[in-house]
């Protein structure tokens, strides 16, 4: 009974001199912290750090070599938006990338994944096959498909021979400049779409069966039971998918720089590519630092979206 | 007992000889990118080791070898010997201080005693010697001997006779050059370098980048005209939108195999031409870029420079390494044995003879073109960085459709008066 009726210590001498006190805090909070603390350590030194200086030299005109960096305020950003008529066009291209990518491999996945989900036998096949190329490296991926895509050795000229057309399908989709993005965005569509696939798809196989059996007996259809039970049961991983590729889509390099470094004359050019330009090729180090952090305002504008719908009480 | 005297015997006699050793050999480091390159330069540049056994040369294979380089260098680290890709790179790293002033080695060592004159200056930053330049490059027309011969075409010297012998290429069905840009964009600037040259002139180019006229001149405009009316006659790979898509294997088998007549392109492509023809079993020639007025002019270009890191805990050695690389009979070997482009250094006439003569030949109208006032500029060498990616870049759009070729120079001015006046224009050879 005396416990019960012992008084909780309020004051820092007395909470320090409180056996339970100091128990609860060593468990509770010292604990904890000590466990973390070298991965913290860790995210500061190569995240944080590098993320404070990536701000304040995108405020400098440093070259990229050497120490020479000269604090210029916003001039960088200014020239960005204002006056550097590519990094408007690579904008551009980053947000038709970004649509493509929330639709086509989405409708993609989605569809194969109901599709597979209905496979009793030999499903493990399918999802396999389906799943090969999202583990190819992109060079690989790149040197197959501008093969492939080559207008004189390709699958477009071999069409035009097998049906004797000239020029129908075989045509330079890489070097015309009213092409070149979508088949790049086509490529790495190519490897990725089945790594969605195989999300929705462990998404759907979560769905507990009885609730597609009282759809059924409701007289639900297959579209009904797609709308009202697969639909919802997938969403926050549909959801968290849109959120992850709409980041990822600013972030697009790799494809786009090995098949036509952001050519023909731009007209594939991202954010990404044409940071890597100046920083590497032009000297504009500082530049391309102010590139960088627009790249993650757009992330973080992002993910500040999808943060409130869920404080709304969407199910993400 | 007599155990632990042993073992202390041994441990005095290693301790005893271990500082002989460490402190009687210097290693000498070197990156360099992997591949092929490698395999043919890299036994010969061990060779360096038997000639003073104090000073050994160590050869760290890279890949991405410039960018890792520059970032190792600036962080402190990084090779004794740091390689760039030009000219205008030294500059920047020469300001940071990265690299250090070699000008004390030179007088020692006799470096002008075999480098060319001009060819020393352009490793000058402010008037100090800073890198020393590797991989003398040209641009020349190569062509197919037998398509020639069969068709009884003779090579152009003359834009007009180019004009008349690619209309009756085209007649004949064939590529009138075997070119595209997938494999390395920059194969833009060759063309665009090589029409200034040869259409407006080599003087014409050197008052521009010395900022005495613009490059909205009428003359250099004339060039970039041409040049996108040639691309857009589908003369380069068969078209404009197949030109960016034709990969370096293309270029070299449809020339050949004899499915295009000619290909202007760099002496660093001898190699893959031999290469290439060997395999086809048909012959293949040069001649010089067919000029406006018929002079045989040649751009002079540098494929790399070799600097000392300012951080190098040994930078004699460095030099000493140097001094033996650049040397003509190093250079004279590397040149037979693996057809690399020469450093602008002069090379016996028995090591020339021991060459394919039109190899020879090469090196030695080169030679006499820069001695006689008949050499233009490469644009990887001579202009500074960001005009560099500007004129290869954005001259697709002149190609494109969507710029014109006075925009595209309006571009190119405003860019480079920007350089001019911050003084990044690396050292270009007065005439």
């Amino acid at each position: 009974m005396a416990v019960l009726t012992q008084q909780k210590p309020t004051t820092m001498i007395e909470k320090i001199n409180d056996e339970t006190w100091r128990r609860r805090f060593l468990r509770n909070v010292l604990v904890p912290w000590i466990f973390i603390a070298p991965l913290l350590l860790l995210h500061i030194y190569v995240v944080t750090i590098p993320a404070v200086q990536g701000i304040y030299m995108s405020m400098t005109d440093w070259k990229g070599v050497g120490q020479n960096a000269n604090f210029i305020g916003l001039d960088n950003y200014r020239e960005l938006f204002f006056e550097d008529e590519s990094f408007g066009k690579a904008l551009g291209n980053n947000i038709i990338w970004m649509i493509f990518f929330l639709t086509v491999p989405f409708i993609l996945a989605l569809f194969a994944a109901t599709m597979l989900s209905q496979i009793k036998r030999g499903g493990m096949l399918y999802r396999s096959i389906l799943f090969i190329p999202y583990v190819l490296a992109s060079v690989v991926t790149i040197t197959i498909w501008k093969n492939l895509l080559n207008p004189q050795r390709g699958i477009g000229a071999a069409l035009d021979n097998m049906l004797g057309l000239e020029d129908a399908f075989g045509i330079a989709y890489l070097g015309r400049s009213e092409t070149a993005l979508m088949s790049i965005a086509f490529i790495d569509n190519w490897h990725f779409w089945g790594f969605l696939m195989i999300l929705f798809l462990a998404a759907m196989q979560a769905i507990p069966p009885v609730l597609y059996d009282a759809a059924k007996i409701d007289g639900a259809n297959r579209w009904d039971e797609f709308r009202h039970v697969t639909l919802p049961g997938i969403r926050p991983v549909v959801l968290f998918m849109f959120m992850m590729v709409a980041i990822w889509s600013f972030l697009a390099f790799d494809y786009i720089f090995l098949s036509t470094q952001g050519g023909p004359g731009g007209a594939s050019e991202v954010i990404a590519t044409l940071l890597y330009k100046s920083a590497f090729f032009r000297f504009e180090a500082g530049y391309g630092a102010a590139m960088g952090v627009i790249i993650s305002i757009f992330a973080g504008f992002i993910i500040m979206i999808f943060v409130t719908l869920r404080r709304r009480g969407w199910d993400i | 007992m007599k155990g632990i005297k042993i073992l202390f015997a041994i441990a005095v006699l290693i301790m005893a000889l271990a500082p002989v050793g460490a402190q009687d050999v210097t290693t000498v480091t070197m990156w360099f990118g992997e591949g092929s390159t490698l395999d043919c330069w890299g036994p010969i540049m061990l060779e360096f080791n038997d000639v003073d056994p104090s000073i050994q040369l160590e050869i760290v294979p890279q890949a991405d070898t410039w960018n890792v380089t520059r970032t190792a260098v600036a962080g402190g680290g990084g090779p004794d010997i740091v390689r760039t890709p030009g000219p205008s790179f030294v500059y920047e790293m020469a300001q940071a201080g990265l690299i250090l002033p070699m000008d004390s080695f030179s007088e020692s060592m006799g470096w002008g005693d075999f480098f060319f004159d001009w060819a020393l200056d352009l490793g000058l930053v402010d008037g100090q010697l800073y890198s020393l330049s590797d991989e003398l490059e040209t641009l020349v027309m190569y062509y197919n001997v037998e398509v020639f011969e069969e068709n009884g075409w003779t090579p152009p010297d003359t834009m007009d006779e180019l004009n008349a012998l690619a209309a009756e290429v085209e007649a004949a069905g064939l590529t009138v050059f075997s070119h595209g840009n997938a494999s390395w964009r920059p194969t833009n600037e060759h063309f665009v370098g090589e029409y200034w040259t040869q259409v407006a002139g080599p003087r014409k180019v050197y008052q521009a980048l010395s900022g005495e006229i613009p490059w909205t001149d009428e003359s250099l405009v004339e060039a970039i005209e041409l040049l996108d009316a040639h691309m857009q006659a589908g003369w380069y790979g068969g078209g404009v939108d197949l030109y960016f898509t034709n990969d370096g294997v293309y270029r070299r088998t449809s020339l050949a195999e004899g499915s295009a007549a000619m290909n202007i392109e760099g002496s660093w492509a001898i190699r893959g031409t031999v290469e290439y023809f060997g395999e086809s079993g048909m012959t293949w020639d040069w001649v010089p870029v067919p000029s406006h007025d018929g002079t045989d002019y040649y751009t002079i270009g540098m494929g790399n420079t070799s600097s000392i890191n300012a951080n190098s805990p040994h930078p004699e050695a460095a030099a000493q390494f140097l001094t033996w690389y650049f040397s003509p009979a190093t250079q004279g070997k590397m040149l037979t044995n693996c057809l690399k482009g020469p450093a602008p250094v002069a090379i016996g006439e028995d090591v020339m003879a021991e060459l394919d003569p039109r190899i020879a030949r090469l090196y030695a109208e080169l030679s006499d073109a820069s001695a006689n006032d008949r050499y233009g500029y490469t644009t990887w060498t001579f202009w500074p960085p960001k005009s560099d990616v500007y004129i290869y870049e954005e001259v697709e759009r002149v190609w494109t459709g969507e710029i014109t070729a006075m925009e595209y120079s309006e571009g190119l001015q405003e860019l480079f008066a920007e350089e001019l006046a911050a003084g990044d224009i690396p050292p270009i050879p007065t005439r």
